[in-house]
């Protein structure tokens, strides 16, 4: 569908900087508007007509958001919650108790079986607070090489971040963490491998790299899963299969289909080295909440309006009102997208949602470097199928991240572990690979007496029971083992639409049939309180930001007509600490111009992939 | 010549209409100093200011209107080293909001965090000193009780508004950027951070393989 006509861009519409600044020069080059507030007082009211009305600021929506916002559209975004996020949040201990009581309240729609411990020592005037703590509903990596990175750079989001570097992927098998061997340095001194190994695991990498250029080699096996391709046609072995699937791949289960793990294991092998000798990033005081929070922002800065706590009652897709449970109204002439999670009441248009991700994030007392890289504070350690003694079929992936992410206080982590496994198995396989943490955790570390008898008390059995008080359902059969402290144990199921590992399906936002009135009859439910609206996906089991974009470009061209403009924004904002020119007064302030034209900054995510190729041919033995 | 430089995270906070505005654009547009102009970008708005032998570059950050429905994200204030937040001298409920504010900071942001109160629009007074509705008198008590810098400015005349930046610049310990990470005893040093800005150099990795 192409665009009939294009809206106006944000520079068209807003060529305000000149007018403020006295510099009429700079009309025709400037590309970006002032920031909202700082030109024209704001009104104390919503709009009463946008152009479109975003409920829920996840993460696909706050990028849309933003990118609405920049390319001219007028936006109001509102979250039921009192926080940024939604099912992105990041949220304080204070704000997961209140969450999961909402949940088993089914207050939140896309979530239930929310269970949660919390120790005595989180608390006011406790030893803990619980804004110490910044927990993520749906914890992310961000690859060095991938559409939201670009994205962050370009939309200049990544100012407001701060991003640090995750290198190391433990493999768990036969009862021990497999550090990763993802370099080839790795591979030619890894006194474990043969020489016939080594070789082999050369060839694929080189192979991978360049994969799609290569279909006679994967193409006969395109249906076949990637063990099978790796095991047949690369002659690996089951060790470094395992690693380059579900380490290196991140991919769920021994099925996956060699296309997609193929793509997936590259990469992380292109984004090896963009940045340094790591493949991934984090953000700091905690994930995808701080990025949503960053493109809400960013959308803020371009004229959206944002208002918390606003729960739309109904929209009428004949008068293009939208009415709020507090009776405020807005008429929207384009289009509603919204969270499921943020439906009103009387919805019946909200897409099946068939896929569980079942989801147990522990705090635990303990720092836990032994995971970590030296100077690094995360890591991700993986389960593969049937390492566990649960025999769990699919992967169970942790997310580990200790202080330095400033999701935590010093000498504490926080554990997320997740599956794409259902119902008693899945708690079976977390149950078990939360044991096979805190049995290598106690092993690895020494010196871990707790010597805190208020919050420990011995049992008769000289087991350690922490004084506790239980929320929501409890964890009947839990008792602490040895020395590992958990200060908080939340597990909950989420539901989504989007197939593990996979990205959005677009046909998801074709239920709006209202903008070609002929087929709305078709759609259009008497008495549905959500008529018209368009439903985003909630986060699926990926660790990886990798369908945030897609989601959200999609959308965007059902708005706009097209993706070509997306984040389509020159800033002008070049300055990096280049050293300012021109005589300082002592004792005075003197002002630099802060404009540089250093466009070298400019980054352009394709060149690396050039390197990438060349590494390759590096390889040969 | 290259001066030490000290990112400063600046937040503005007030009332709708005290002049927050007027008086970062007062401070970082070309009419204050004769050929410079601010960077304004999608981040917020960048001014270099030196001071004796450093360069101190504030980052002001703009509520962007997400104050206006209680909506202001934690983001917002993490990490700021300094805040201003303005009354209008003439409206007594801009002063409550300051004072809201000004707890709102202790609240929410570092706990070392330099506040600027600042009374806004004294060139009323020059035509009619009836016109004060906030005394000097009791916005300095708040300063002192709160330990704030307090200044009165006229965005429109520039009276006083170099001396709030200034004023902030002296008090922020002009060290490196990493201690301005610190948070609770934890120290987290700059080289943990990457800047998704510039991409590494990939020589490394190429040269270490010889074979």
């Amino acid at each position: 569908m192409l665009s009939p006509e294009r809206r106006t861009s944000m520079a068209e519409r807003r060529p305000s900087f000149a007018n403020f600044s006295g510099n009429s020069n700079h009309i025709d080059t400037l590309m970006v508007p002032h920031l909202a507030g700082i030109e024209d007082p704001l009104p104390e009211t919503t709009p009463e007509k946008v152009d479109v009305l975003i409920a829920g600021t996840g993460l696909v929506e706050s990028v849309l958001a933003a990118a609405l916002a920049w390319q001219g559209s007028t936006v109001l975004h509102v979250d039921t919650n009192d926080y940024y996020g939604d099912s992105a949040a990041t949220l304080t201990v204070d704000q997961i108790k209140n969450w999961v009581n909402r949940v088993n309240n089914n207050d939140i729609i896309s979530y239930n079986n929310a269970k949660l411990y919390l120790s005595t020592s989180i608390g006011p005037s406790c030893k803990y607070m619980s804004k110490d703590f910044g927990i993520d509903l749906s914890p992310k990596i961000l690859f060095a090489k991938s559409d939201l990175l670009s994205i962050l750079v370009k939309s200049r989001v990544h100012q407001y971040l701060e991003f640090q570097s995750l290198s190391t992927f433990h493999t768990y098998e036969n009862d021990s963490f497999e550090k990763l061997t993802n370099t080839k340095q790795d591979i030619f001194t890894d006194q474990n491998l043969s020489l016939m190994t080594k070789r082999n695991l050369m060839k694929f990498l080189k192979f991978v790299l360049n994969w799609e250029e290569m279909p006679e080699i994967w193409q006969p096996y395109a249906d076949k899963s990637i063990t099978q391709f790796l095991f047949e046609k690369f002659k690996l072995e089951k060790p470094q299969v395992f690693e380059l699937v579900f380490s290196i791949g991140l991919c769920c289960s021994v099925d996956t289909k060699v296309p997609l793990a193929l793509h997936r294991i590259r990469r992380y092998l292109i984004s090896y080295d963009v940045y340094g000798p790591f493949p991934v990033l984090y953000s700091k005081y905690g994930g995808a909440g701080e990025v949503s929070q960053g493109f809400c922002r960013s959308a803020a800065v371009a004229g959206a309006t944002y208002k918390l706590n606003e729960k739309l009652y109904s929209y009428n897709p004949t008068t293009q009102v939208a009415t709020f449970t507090d009776g405020s109204k807005v008429t929207v002439t384009e289009k509603i997208i919204m969270s499921p999670t943020q439906a009103p009441e009387g919805n019946q248009h909200i897409p099946d949602q068939k896929y569980e991700v079942n989801r147990m994030v522990c705090l635990v007392e303990k720092d836990c470097k032994e995971w970590f890289s030296e100077d690094e504070s995360a890591a991700v350690v993986v389960f593969p199928p049937g390492s566990l003694k649960s025999g769990n079929k699919h992967v169970v992936q942790t997310l580990i991240l200790g202080a330095g992410s400033e999701c935590c206080p010093q000498n504490t982590s926080i554990w997320y572990l997740s599956t794409i496994e259902s119902g008693v198995r899945a708690e079976m396989d977390l149950d078990a690979a939360l044991e096979a943490l805190e049995v290598s955790i106690v092993r690895e570390s020494s010196s871990d007496i707790t010597d805190n008898n208020d919050i420990v008390k011995i049992d008769e059995d000289g087991r350690p029971i922490i004084n506790s008080v239980r929320l929501g359902q409890s964890f009947k059969e839990y008792i602490p083992r040895e020395s590992v402290q958990h200060l908080m144990k939340l597990s909950y199921t989420q539901y989504t639409s989007t197939p593990p590992f996979d990205v959005v399906n677009p046909a998801l936002f074709d239920n709006d049939e209202l903008n070609n009135r002929a087929n709305s009859v078709n759609k259009f439910i008497p008495n549905a309180s959500d008529n018209g609206i368009i439903y985003t996906a909630m986060p699926s089991s990926e660790i990886s930001y990798d369908e945030v974009v897609t989601a959200a470009k999609v959308l965007y061209e059902k708005i706009v007509g097209s993706d070509d403009d997306f984040f389509d924004v020159d800033f002008e904002d070049e300055d990096n600490d280049t050293v300012p020119q021109g005589a300082s007064v002592n004792g005075t302030i003197s002002y630099e111009n802060a404009i540089d034209d250093d466009d070298d900054e400019d980054v352009d995510m394709g060149i690396r992939g050039d390197d990438s190729n060349e590494f390759v041919g590096q390889m040969e033995i | 010549m290259s001066n030490p430089i000290t990112s400063i995270k600046l937040v503005l906070l007030g009332e709708a209409a005290v002049g927050k505005s007027s008086i970062v654009l007062r401070f970082v547009s070309n009419d204050f100093s004769e050929n410079k102009e601010p960077t304004i970008g999608a981040a917020f708005l960048t001014q270099r200011v030196n001071i004796n032998d450093h360069t101190v570059k504030f980052e002001i950050w703009d509520t962007a209107g997400q104050e206006r429905f209680a909506s202001l994200a934690p983001m917002y204030y993490r990490n700021a080293q300094a805040a201003l937040v303005v009354y209008d001298i003439t409206k007594p409920q801009s002063f409550i909001k300051a004072r809201h504010w000004v707890k709102e900071l202790h609240e929410q942001a570092n706990k070392n965090i330099i506040i600027a109160l600042v009374g806004n629009k004294v060139d009323i007074l020059e035509d009619n000193e009836d016109e004060r509705k906030v005394s000097r008198e009791e916005a300095e008590k708040l300063a002192e009780e709160e330990d704030l810098l307090f200044f009165e400015t006229s965005a429109k005349t520039g009276t006083n508004i170099s001396e709030v930046f200034l004023g902030i610049g002296e008090k922020i310990p002009l060290k490196g950027p990493e201690d301005e990470h610190t948070n609770g005893g934890l120290n987290v040093t700059e080289d943990q951070r990457v800047n998704l800005a510039n991409t590494a150099n990939a020589s490394e990795n190429a040269s270490a393989c010889s074979c």
